[in-house]
């Protein structure tokens, strides 16, 4: 219980230490935590309407809150692939967990997606439609979400130390996910066979969740979410399972 | 008996990294780095491990601090919450963070609480001589200075069982002098001490019983006088 409070305290601290020492780097320092996603969302905005022409902030708020949250996942799980390498002389000299450093590279990139996930909220508030009813539901699929990234980065972490090419492979799936998780198109536009395939992807119905709450203000639907989350649920054990057997194993079984 | 910290007993380690990417199914055929390998230690030892270049010494003590798992045997400790730490310098220090800053983190990674650490800070920054450029970033630091500031931390974590690999003081004369005397103070203390050395000579000046290992077995375990005479007839 001890151990759990001070992995805790070194995931927090860690964390932290990670934003300060990002801020330091930069003349603006913590400015660009706010300034980076309105400069992003910006560009992203006047692309849309002025060079594609038609488009209303509706559709373009609908592609945003997509690419957002989608780059939640990739950014989060693509770092946390590292995360033992990077830390590896960490390793080699104190007893950690191996979840420890693939927890704090999520946690940092997750702080990141808050300041822009705010800051396109606000932006459906003001352009498309006021808060709602149905934002308690932003909750729930936002810890899900959190969570869903936090079980596939602790199992990438290990696999990725052990097998360096599975990084390039993951790439490619990434890809393949991007395309197929309803970011430049919504699921009306998804043939009603592929339905099915489309759904059991958890980013998609995460998506597709986050465009209902704040920009229809509806409730999302709950069958999917609950697909979504027993899907978690199995992802989550497996990678219990990868940490538990590799955690004192991993050092002897690579050298990176 | 009571004082009783860790027991190994028929312990093995072995590497699959490395060398060679295929796995065998028997463990046997698998370089060991560590083999049949049984041993107690007992509180306020000062134990010095004796070896050549890749006997497992280094692999003993990650065995030892928890780092690594063992392929056979057992090992038991005394309670759950032994604190077994690696004099490490410098875990894992972040550049742009402050010295003070850094302490806090290496401190949580080598099993000290946050506030632990920052009841220290003050006892960190005299010792390590930083002055104000303990609260600076650590990558403004000269090499010296950042080893000065590892070696302080690592002494203030007050471990049960301190690990120490080769590093008997660092930095420049004056330092030197003050991290060795600090050591020699561990060694005096009712600190457990493992030094982990290939010189018979320090192990022989400042431990109170030794082990000799060589190809990850134990060759001789007793008095440092005798188990180093025997080393340094054998290997010279």
């Amino acid at each position: 219980m001890n151990d759990l409070l001070r992995y805790k305290d070194i995931i927090l601290y860690r964390i932290l230490a990670g934003l300060k020492s990002e801020a330091r780097k930069n003349y603006l320092g913590y400015l660009w935590f706010i300034l980076e996603p309105l400069l992003a969302t910006g560009v992203f905005y006047f692309a849309m309407t002025h060079l594609t022409g038609q488009r209303g902030p509706t559709a373009v708020l609908t592609i945003l809150v997509g690419m957002t949250a989608w780059q939640w996942f990739e950014g989060s799980v693509m770092l946390s692939a590292n995360s033992i390498v990077a830390k590896f002389h960490v390793h080699m000299q104190v007893p950690l967990p191996k979840y420890i450093f693939p927890m704090v590279d999520v946690g940092t990139n997750t702080v990141r997606f808050g300041f822009s996930f705010v800051l396109i909220i606000l932006a459906c508030w003001l352009l498309v439609a006021g808060p709602s009813l149905a934002l308690p539901w932003l909750a729930l699929v936002l810890a899900l979400q959190f969570v869903f990234i936090i079980s596939l980065s602790l199992a990438v972490s290990i696999l990725v130390t052990l097998f360096s090419d599975l990084l390039l492979l993951l790439n490619s799936i990434f890809r393949l996910l991007f395309f197929g998780s309803g970011i430049f198109f919504t699921v009306d536009k998804v043939p009603e066979h592929l339905l099915p395939y489309f759904y059991a992807n958890p980013i998609a119905v995460f998506i597709d969740s986050y465009r209902e709450i704040i920009l229809f203000q509806r409730a999302p639907n709950l069958i999917l979410l609950g697909e979504a989350a027993l899907t978690t649920a199995k992802i989550l054990v497996i990678s219990g399972c990868i940490q538990y057997y590799f955690d004192k194993r991993l050092l002897k079984l690579t050298n990176v | 008996m009571s004082d009783l910290l860790v027991k190994l007993d028929d312990v093995g380690v072995y590497y699959r990294g490395g060398k060679s990417r295929k796995r065998s199914p028997n463990p046997p055929e698998q370089p060991w780095a560590l083999r049949h390998l049984s041993f107690e230690i007992r509180k306020g030892e000062k134990l010095g491990i004796v070896g050549r270049n890749g006997c497992g010494k280094s692999t003993l003590l990650r065995l030892l601090a928890g780092i690594i798992s063992p392929d056979e045997g057992k090992i038991t400790y005394s309670s759950n919450n032994l604190h077994i730490q690696l004099l490490a310098l410098g875990v894992g220090f972040e550049g742009h963070l402050s010295g003070a800053e850094n302490a806090v983190l290496s401190g949580l990674f080598m099993g000290k609480s946050r506030r632990y650490m920052e009841q220290h800070l003050g006892a960190i920054q005299e010792f390590a001589e930083l002055g104000d450029a303990f609260h600076l970033p650590v990558n403004t630091y000269s090499s010296g200075m950042n080893a000065r500031l590892g070696f302080s931390i690592g002494l203030q974590t007050d471990p049960d069982v301190f690990l120490i690999d080769e590093v008997l003081g660092v930095g420049d004369h004056g330092f030197l002098v003050k991290s060795q005397a600090a050591l020699q103070q561990k060694f005096k203390s009712d600190t457990t001490v493992i030094l982990i050395s290939h010189d018979a000579t320090t192990i022989n000046s400042i431990c109170n019983r030794a082990v000799w290992l060589q190809n990850g077995a134990i060759l001789a375990d007793g008095v440092p006088g005798d188990v180093c005479r025997l080393y340094e007839t054998n290997t010279s």
